[in-house]
């Protein structure tokens, strides 16, 4: 006797086998003994795994049952980042500035993180710029990576914001494990025989440090004058400071009026108006500043960054200069060991006794408004850009759903449609190549190639801009709306961090190949007809 | 479910739909168990399933307007679910499961009815549970979809992304790795077809 196999009993006890074969079953079962202890046996697992799969149900936590765990609570996330931006301070403070000035000692130069921040557009140079940027690629993939790690093991936002925190109060609490003494009086003065074994926080309207502190000075005040010695940094938010005293850390002040009579052994960092460095006055890093006047008697010891109206400069600068503003006086004692460059709408004075090592670079302000016009250029490029972009995006969904949502899809997998793209680029190069060695018979086929994949090429960032806006405001429901805002939001970063010099480059072959990866895979989603399978009987 | 308790929960769905949180809580209260129970069966430990609970629900919350409500909340509830935990095991798995290639040219072995019988008899909820530990993510997904969930095969054949024909296959050679588990190798393979 022919028995039936163990599939289709499956199949048939599930109600999935063709009527006239189910009825040829159910004759068979009747007349073979072998076939009816498998159907039954078959029976009996279902039962066996519905019961294990259903017994012995864990009950829920009763924390994921209160409706509080919806969401993170923003003051998680407000600790988190306040904790987390302390954290990377101190980091900073402590260990990645010391390194920059031993690469900088090194010989290696460099300008500072925070400038370059503020100044990268307006000061591009070279080497050391490239440092910064490699250094702060490395942090943030670092910092990525971290995250994902995190992830895997623990996926709750809450609990990746907790150990978020944690790790930055790891980084800065070792560093800084000493109490902080809080001083909070109309008049604070620190004689010159005290000695704080600790950071010191202080507000007043008169605020007088002429003794030791032994960690960091963080002032609120009027007025503020330190006299004594700081062996951390001064943070000071006041109507004007005065430092005679010495600073082995950093100077970060924001203020009426910065007086420097001291030496500071580290940076100097000032937002205000008058910045005076006297002839005593000594900076052992660079200054960076923001202000009205400067007058720079003393000795900087690297660079001088500046948006400054008026600079007048008297004294040593050891590294490079870096001014944008109106006026420009370097006196006959002035000294400028790196590169100088100044922008600024009047001609810079500079003394016949003044030591510079290079020729004072000049940008007029109609250079500097070419540059103003080509940076607006660009940014049209952009916005015409993003616009095209954007139209073609609304087309795709509107005419072309389908070939949209699958397209979408393929993005969503990352890995296969980066792949892909590369393998499209790798062999559009080869087949160029080919076509320039047989010369004649690639000129027809070259064109075309190019006209085929130069459309891909552009459509890819609709595709990426989408996959990003849908990450970030989550999957778009089925209204063209949703999904035309998220191609906006996606483009709009995209065409942003293109912007960005060197690292824009590669984030548009990304996209490029990414998603032209993903047009091709959707191409091929769409051309595929599903196979009718015929099971085995 | 009883009219009355439909209508409340069709109400419920159109307050959470504009916007209102109390509405989405009751239904977040109402149907998180029953999601994080299946979750629990569907990840390998109990911290994936809370972690995947709350995701299901934050995704359900983004997409409730696409519900359709001429169909059942909680089989919809549980399509989303069985996307979501699926998406995750694959990810983190990668491709290590057969392929449906691979596994239509498997040949399956006719087990031996009388021994198969034993094997099951003698097989306690809790051995069958530690067994199902123990399976390829795509096998006790599988089994765990129609045997837990109850889904119809399409509804399986979605999920795992695998042609309908094919759900059978996938289920059976799911039960053969879970006999070889329970039973040792070979055990119940072996039988006359």
């Amino acid at each position: 006797m022919i028995h039936f196999d163990e599939m289709a009993c499956l199949l048939y006890l599930e109600g999935q086998l063709e009527p006239a074969r189910a009825r040829e079953m159910a004759l068979h079962v009747g007349e073979c003994g072998e076939c009816s202890t498998l159907l039954h046996a078959l029976e009996r697992e279902s039962h066996v795994l519905s019961a294990a799969l259903t017994e012995d149900n864990e009950a829920m936590p009763a924390r994921l049952l209160s409706t509080r765990s919806w969401g993170v609570p923003s003051w998680v996330w407000t600790l988190a980042f306040g904790v987390f931006a302390f954290g990377a301070y101190w980091l900073w403070a402590d260990s990645v500035d010391p390194w920059l000035q031993r690469l900088s000692n090194a010989g290696f130069g460099g300008t500072d993180f925070v400038s370059m921040l503020l100044f990268s557009g307006a000061f591009w140079e070279g080497w050391s710029y490239m440092i910064d940027v490699l250094q702060v690629v490395a942090v943030v993939l670092v910092g990525v990576a971290a995250v994902g790690l995190l992830r895997r093991r623990v996926r709750r936002p809450t609990a990746i914001a907790v150990i978020m925190s944690v790790l930055a109060l790891a980084l800065a609490v070792p560093q800084r494990a000493a109490a902080t003494e809080i001083r909070r009086e109309e008049s604070v003065l620190v004689p010159a025989t005290e000695v704080i074994h600790s950071d010191l926080i202080v507000s007043g309207a008169s605020v007088r440090v002429d003794g030791t502190v032994e960690g960091d000075l963080i002032a609120f005040s009027g007025t503020l004058t330190v006299t004594g010695h700081v062996t951390g940094d001064i943070i000071a938010f006041a109507g004007q400071m005065r430092m005679e005293g010495t600073v082995d850390g950093n100077i970060r002040v924001i203020s009426h009026s910065l007086s420097v009579d001291g030496s500071v052994a580290k940076n100097v960092a000032f937002i205000g108006s008058t910045f005076d460095l006297t002839e005593r006055g000594q900076v052992g890093g660079s200054l960076i500043t923001i202000n009205t006047d400067a007058d720079l008697d003393g000795h900087i010891h690297r660079d001088l960054l500046g948006l400054i109206s008026r600079t007048s400069l008297d004294g040593g600068l050891g590294g490079q200069m870096m001014v944008r503003g109106k006026s420009l006086r370097i006196g006959a004692t002035g000294e400028i060991g790196g590169r100088a460059t100044f922008r600024g709408s009047r001609k810079p004075v500079i003394a016949p006794g003044a030591k510079l090592a290079s020729p004072l670079q000049i940008v007029s302000q109609e250079e500097h408004r070419r540059e103003l016009f080509e940076a607006i250029r660009v940014m049209i490029n952009e916005i015409v850009g993003f616009g095209v972009a954007l139209l073609l995006g609304i087309l795709l969904v509107t005419v072309l759903p389908g070939f949209f949502h699958a397209t979408l899809r393929e993005t969503g997998r990352i890995g296969a449609p980066i792949g892909v793209g590369a393998l499209a680029l790798l062999t559009g190069i080869f087949l160029l190549a080919l076509g320039i060695l047989l010369m004649f018979v690639g000129v027809g086929a070259g064109v075309a190639g190019v006209l085929a994949y130069a459309p891909i090429l552009y459509v890819a960032q609709i595709f990426v801009g989408a996959w990003l806006g849908n990450k970030i405001l989550g999957e778009a429901s089925s209204t063209t709306g949703a999904v035309i805002m998220r191609i906006a939001l996606g483009l709009v970063i995209l065409h942003a961090a293109g912007l960005i010099p060197f690292l824009g480059g590669l984030i548009w072959l990304t996209v490029g190949l990414w998603g032209t990866g993903a047009v091709l895979l959707g191409f091929y989603r769409m051309s595929r007809t599903d196979e009718i399978v015929t099971l085995p009987a | 479910m009883n009219p009355a308790d439909q209508a409340s929960e069709l109400e419920l769905i159109a307050q959470a739909r504009a916007g209102n949180a109390e509405a989405w809580g009751e239904l977040y209260r109402r149907f998180a168990p029953a999601i994080f129970r299946f979750c629990r069966r569907a990840m390998h430990t109990r911290e994936d399933a809370e972690d995947a609970t709350m995701d299901i629900f934050i995704k359900v919350r983004q997409k409730l307007s696409q519900f359709d409500s001429s169909r059942p909340f909680s089989a919809w509830l549980y399509t989303v679910a069985a996307n979501h935990c699926w998406d995750l095991l694959r990810r983190r798995k990668g491709r290590q499961d057969l392929e449906t290639g691979e596994i239509e040219n498997m040949p399956l072995e006719h087990p031996d009815p009388g021994q198969l019988e034993q094997l099951i008899e003698k097989s306690t909820s809790q051995e069958v549970r530690r067994a199902l530990d123990q399976l390829p993510s795509r096998a006790r997904m599988a089994l765990v979809l129609r045997y837990y969930a109850d889904m119809s095969y399409d509804d399986v054949a979605a999920t795992l992304g695998v042609r309908r024909a094919f759900v059978g296959v996938v289920l059976l050679r799911a039960r053969h790795q879970l006999r070889e588990i329970l039973g040792g190798r070979g055990v119940v393979a072996g039988g006359t077809s």
